[in-house]
């Protein structure tokens, strides 16, 4: 399924923040975010999180049990912040 | 006195874009121009620290890869020196401007990249080496504590060092009151032997009272050496590019100065 709207603003996101050498347009939105897939590293994560907190007001917190869900793709991680965004 | 041999050199400066591509410029055979330093990310690094690279990091790994290819040296066997008198003064306006503003959090890259020697670590990722590294400030004197520091480890370690040294300028209203002309590095190979890739002979003094620095004969090069702390270095280049013996006159800190007699092997 190709990337919706609210994807394309977060893969924009992902690569203004960190600097991608690569554009939105290439994150493929079920691909893995973390290791094989875009690369991302744990410097990454951090940077990506705090990057999301001020952009979408959602706290993404380094203990929670659910990052490996979250953050395992650019679709899961933009449901994430959806369902958790302040109304 | 400390006797080595430079074996390998780097430059990357407002016009001065490669040792190979300035030496007649810095010989005096070639008007000098200036124009904006060219900055590029290290193609040595992996893509995630290349991406994270700001400029300090581009101008000490453009140094050292340029002196290493001369050299055909290994970079996994080399010790280094980098000396810096602000590091990534890019970031340190980021991160004033971060604190200075509610919620105050910090991006992990700016935090990653704060500390004096993010350059030397990585340059030891991009180089692969876990030879010692030593990271120096000094100010106005950061050039000549590098290589009195390159000096002493060459002849005291019977090591080969490769001294590297960078500095660019800090973004408004920093640099209004420490002023830094230009991003600029250069690096220099030093070895404690004479080997077939070897230069020139450097001898270098320690010595107390103020001496009448050496200036740049160029006008624009001469505002680049007073106006850059990592530039204090360009009157040795100037000396390597010529190939003639000179005798030169480096600052120190506390009104001491290096003197500094070169020699083309």
């Amino acid at each position: 399924m190709a990337a919706s709207a609210q994807e394309k603003e977060l893969a924009q996101l992902i690569v203004t923040s960190l600097n991608l050498e690569m554009t939105a347009d290439e994150i493929e939105p079920e691909a893995p975010l973390y290791g094989e897939g875009l690369g991302l590293d744990s410097i990454d994560i951090l940077e990506l999180s705090l990057a999301i907190s001020k952009t979408y007001g959602v706290q993404l917190k380094s203990d929670d049990a659910d990052n490996n869900k979250i953050f395992s793709s650019l679709r899961s991680l933009n449901e994430h912040i959806q369902q958790h965004r302040p109304k | 006195m400390m006797r080595l041999y430079v074996e390998g050199i780097g430059l990357l400066g407002p016009g001065l874009d490669g040792w190979s591509a300035s030496r007649d410029v810095l010989a005096g055979t070639t008007p000098y121009v200036a124009a904006p330093t060219s900055l590029r990310a290290s193609d040595m690094l992996p893509a995630a620290e290349r991406r994270r690279a700001g400029v300090p990091i581009k101008l000490a790994l453009a140094v050292g890869q340029e002196a290493f290819l001369q050299a055909g040296r290994d970079t996994k066997t080399t010790s280094t020196v980098f000396t810096s008198s602000g590091g990534d003064n890019d970031n340190v306006h980021a991160i004033n401007g971060i604190l200075a503003t509610a919620p105050r959090e910090v991006s992990p890259t700016r935090f990653h990249n704060s500390v004096h020697n993010a350059a030397a670590g990585y340059w030891c990722i991009a180089a692969g080496t876990h030879e010692p590294s030593t990271s120096l400030c000094a100010y106005d004197a950061s050039f000549a504590a590098g290589l009195l520091e390159s000096a002493t480890q060459v002849t005291v370690d019977d090591a080969t060092v490769v001294l590297i040294a960078y500095d660019h300028p800090y973004p408004e209203p920093l640099n209004a009151v420490r002023p830094i002309a230009a991003a600029f590095g250069m690096a220099l190979i030093l070895t404690p032997r004479k080997t077939e890739k070897s230069l020139a002979t450097i001898e270098v003094d320690i010595v107390s009272g103020n001496g009448q620095e050496t200036a740049m004969r160029d006008a624009g090069l001469e505002a680049l050496r007073s106006g850059v702390p990592a530039a204090r270095g360009l009157p040795l280049l100037a000396a390597l590019a010529r190939g003639e013996a000179a005798q030169l006159c480096i600052a120190y800190l506390d009104d001491n100065h290096l003197d500094i007699r070169i020699a083309p092997c």
